[in-house]
């Protein structure tokens, strides 16, 4: 039994942190009406179940490659964006979807130059210029080419046709989308040539640049697989454009329910594909300067911000529920479950209490789904196991031939991913705006000290914390706590919520410095 | 015979030395002494302009310069945290309001007098490093950086609370600070340029003295490997809490001369932007130089100031961008870059030299900092 009194001795301290919760939880619970602490609980779970999406991918990436993704919280809200295009403006969404396709089509032709290339080999001083020009060439062209492409969308300066005006009447069912308009200037083809142009000459510019150093990948096999795919990407954007204004009828026409789920795919995938851009091109050079990745994160966020207040507005908006979430007619609110699927309620009465259906249950689900489906892929696949492996000591994995850069890629996808997720599913109840992300990353941040920063369950643990620490005091900043010595009921102040999330940190930190899950280094 | 002589020729030399081993800062500090007096010239103002501070170019390029200056002491204080210690703190901006809102308040609200007023703000100098320092020998890299990031929006709430707002005036901020006569910034503009300007240059001083004393060799060590140094016997904790003090107190100092400035105390220099605005200056300017973050906060104050008449609200996306570009091309800043630029040019030089000399090629010794 010697070493359980050791594990006991060892985590004194951690144990004496869970007591401490627990009983500062069941005094928090005694305090309240059932009802009231049901609800309180839920939100708490809710705000935490977001916390947790963003905090994941934060921790997955800190843990695998020490970088603190500063960016995360504006790629949190980024995805809200995405999700909110698709959901509300699904024309817009198709024809960004359209161009993107035809250019992408001209990208995937990137090994063919790369065979080409290591046939030509230019003079050092050319090859370091001209990709340079290419480049800016074809930027140039790109620009004109999207510029002219006869893209159907909203107008932030212009009331009616605002975002927020659009989202008022989706929740209306009132949606009337602005008539589709067409090239005027030059026909069809030469715009979309210019497009499929655009690409190509990108992924000729960026071979360019790969290359100009020294003669690091040499492609010796002509590759047929990109041909093969750049023409049916061609051919998907050709029909894309072709058959624009019925597959936007079909979004639009489509089961609300099913719109917002295809909004979240959407906003994971983008996510997804932006999250593998960011790492190959701007965190993959700087590996060995780390205080240098937390600097660049810091200005791309900055930079994220700004795009989206130039495509979105200042402003922020909502976006509507989709129609199970939003039920408010006969048999509502809901008794039971069956009930509640039934008459597709936005409310349900849980223990004397109304509970919201999207905010309290679905984000809970969703959070519970991507903890279970995560825990997974880190412990039952052959790539968590490289994760797992590469946060204990990603030197060693390299050594043993494993492609850890490649992880790094797709953990870093990953986690932004999981951002982008969180992003469109928290829109609903939080509503959208360019500050959202922000005020999101430091919870996440605690979240993650509180949990320990590189340990995954810590990073639920931490979440779920933080969560229901804000909502147990914004609901006694409501009904006030009785304390002793004081006349009247003490009503925490709306700045002492996110001020008692950091209290909390700092004093837990300063109890187990590597947080409740960590690792002593 | 030769007693007394040779000593006070010594002594001559020495003076001599230091000056010409200066020149270059001397020669700064009197073009920007001067530098008032050039841009009414070149106004067609005459020079009693400046003295009797008339509104003109002048007057706003003055006013400009003691923001760059406060900036740079600022960015500084920073660069000795994080450049040269090696501490990653993200509460430098908590720093810098302390001192600011201390400054308000013992002038607006207790009437106190110049010197008591910089009394105080040293002591909230100390006392927030030492808050610092509280955490600092239980958590280490990022923590640190979290929990102090952690302590600033903390701070970043209270004032911005309700409860305070009879102190520090909530969201708008402290208004209408009323400094002494003779640091009126509308009134006497010149004033406050030089002390600033003086201000400035002591710091910079004090901070090249501190960073070649063996203390300060210390705690570039412990920038670069405070494993090792510890090993060597060095209590890295004391060695941290010095720069925290000095740095604190510092940036500190720089708010007060901020909030004389202004003369208004708004909540957003407490907030994450504005360390993020520390990093940025120093990045600028190249990281653990020191007179990086001077060459920094100019480029930054007027890229900020251009930018924003020129673009508007685009002007945050270009700085964002510029900073980005510069993590990712120019990554030891501007004097870092020049540094390591001249060092190849004296190299180039002396190859040339041997070579029409028929010597064989020996290279210098390197001695540009990281």
């Amino acid at each position: 039994m010697g070493g359980f009194r050791e594990t006991i001795l060892n985590n004194r301290a951690r144990l004496i942190i869970f007591a401490v919760l627990f009983i500062l939880f069941f005094t928090a619970i005694r305090g309240m009406d059932t009802e009231d602490w049901t609800i309180t609980l839920l939100r708490g779970l809710s705000v935490g179940a977001i916390t947790f999406l963003v905090a994941a991918g934060l921790s997955l990436i800190f843990g695998l490659m020490d970088v603190l993704n500063l960016a995360h919280g504006e790629l949190f809200m980024l995805g809200a964006y995405v999700g909110w295009t698709v959901y509300v403006r699904p024309d817009t969404f198709m024809d960004v979807l359209t161009f993107s396709t035809i250019i992408g089509a001209g990208l995937v032709l990137l090994p063919l130059w790369r065979y080409l290339y290591s046939n030509w080999r230019p003079s050092q001083s050319m090859a370091n210029i001209w990709p340079w020009i290419v480049l800016a060439a074809t930027l140039v062209l790109l620009f004109f080419a999207i510029r002219e492409y006869p893209l159907s969308i909203w107008d932030p300066e212009d009331f009616t046709q605002s975002p927020g005006a659009f989202s008022l009447a989706v929740s209306q069912g009132m949606l009337v989308l602005p008539e589709p308009p067409n090239y005027e200037s030059i026909p069809p083809a030469v715009g979309l040539g210019a497009l499929f142009l655009g690409g190509l000459l990108l992924g000729v510019a960026l071979v360019g640049i790969e290359q100009r150093k020294l003669a690091a990948l040499i492609e010796t096999h002509f590759s047929w697989r990109a041909i093969v795919m750049s023409a049916g990407l061609l051919i998907l954007g050709l029909i894309f454009f072709w058959f624009n204004d019925p597959i936007t009828e079909y979004l639009l026409n489509m089961n609300t329910a099913a719109r917002f789920f295809l909004a979240m795919a959407v906003a994971a995938l983008s996510g997804l594909g932006l999250g593998a851009l960011v790492e190959k091109s701007m965190i993959r050079p700087l590996y060995d300067r780390p205080i240098y990745q937390i600097m660049l994160t810091l200005g791309l966020g900055f930079i994220i911000i700004e795009v989206v207040q130039a495509i979105w507005g200042r402003p922020g908006f909502g976006l509507p529920k989709a129609d199970i979430f939003s039920g408010t007619g006969e048999g509502c609110p809901a008794t039971n479950f069956s009930e509640l699927l039934e008459n597709q309620c936005s409310t349900i009465v849980l223990f004397d209490g109304r509970v919201r259906t999207y905010n309290e249950i679905f984000i809970i689900l969703i959070g519970v789904v991507v903890l279970v489906g995560i825990w997974l892929l880190l412990q039952k696949t052959r790539i968590g196991m490289t994760i797992r492996a590469g946060v204990q000591d990603s030197e060693m994995v390299e050594a043993l031939g494993i492609n850890v850069r490649r992880v790094f890629t797709f953990v870093f996808a990953l986690g932004v991913g999981l951002a982008a997720l969180g992003g469109i599913l928290a829109a609903p109840s939080i509503g959208l705006s360019p500050e959202m992300g922000t005020r999101l990353l430091l919870l996440a941040l605690i979240a993650l000290a509180v949990g320990g920063l590189t340990s995954f369950p810590g990073a639920a643990a931490g979440a779920v914390l933080v969560g229901l620490l804000q909502q147990f005091i914004i609901k006694y900043g409501q009904i006030g706590i009785n304390l002793p010595f004081l006349d009247e009921p003490f009503k925490p102040t709306p700045p002492l919520v996110p001020a008692s999330t950091v209290l909390l940190m700092v004093i837990l930190l300063l109890v187990l410095p590597h947080g409740l899950f960590g690792r002593r280094e | 015979m030769q007693s007394a002589i040779p000593n006070l020729e010594n002594r001559q030399n020495r003076v001599l030395d230091l000056l010409k081993a200066n020149s270059g800062l001397i020669a700064v500090f009197l073009i920007l002494l001067a530098f008032p007096f050039i841009v009414a010239l070149l106004n067609g103002q005459s020079f009693s302009a400046v003295l009797n501070n008339e509104t003109g170019n002048a007057k706003f390029l003055q006013g400009l310069m003691i923001e760059v200056f406060i900036l740079g002491v600022y960015a500084i204080s920073y660069d000795l945290i994080l450049g040269v210690t090696g501490l990653l703190s993200f509460g430098q901006a908590m720093f810098f309001a302390v001192g600011a809102y201390v400054t308000g308040i013992a002038f607006k609200k207790l009437g106190l007098g110049i010197w008591a007023t910089i009394g105080l703000v040293v002591v909230a100098g100390v006392i927030q490093a030492l808050l610092f320092a509280v955490v600092l020998p239980r958590v280490k890299g990022i923590t640190f950086a979290l929990v102090t990031l952690g302590f600033a929006s903390v701070f970043f709430i209270v004032v911005k609370t309700n409860e305070l707002k009879d102190y520090t005036g909530a969201d708008v901020g402290l208004q209408g600070v009323i400094a002494p006569a003779f640091l009126d910034t509308n009134k006497e503009r010149f004033v406050l340029y030089i002390i600033s300007l003086c201000f400035a240059l002591v710091v910079y001083l004090v901070y090249r003295r501190f960073v070649d004393s063996p203390t300060g060799r210390v705690c570039i060590a412990i920038r670069d490997n405070e494993d090792r140094a510890l090993m060597l016997g060095y209590n890295t904790f004391t060695f941290k809490l010095v720069v925290l003090i000095i740095a604190s107190i510092t940036a500190a100092l720089a708010g007060g001369l901020h909030a004389i400035h202004q003369p208004i105390v708004s909540p957003n220099i407490a907030s994450l932007a504005f360390t993020v605005a520390a990093l940025l200056i120093i990045l600028i300017g190249g990281i653990g130089t020191l007179t990086g973050a001077y060459v920094g906060a100019i480029v930054f104050r007027l890229l900020q100031f251009y930018l924003d008449k020129w673009f508007g609200e685009g002007a945050n996306f270009l700085l964002g961008l510029v900073y980005v570009l510069l993590v990712l091309f120019i990554p030891y800043g501007i004097v870092g870059t020049w540094r390591v630029h001249s060092f190849r040019v004296k190299q180039g030089r002396q190859y040339l030299a041997r070579l029409l000399s028929g010597g064989a090629y020996q290279p210098v010794d390197a001695e540009v900092e990281e």
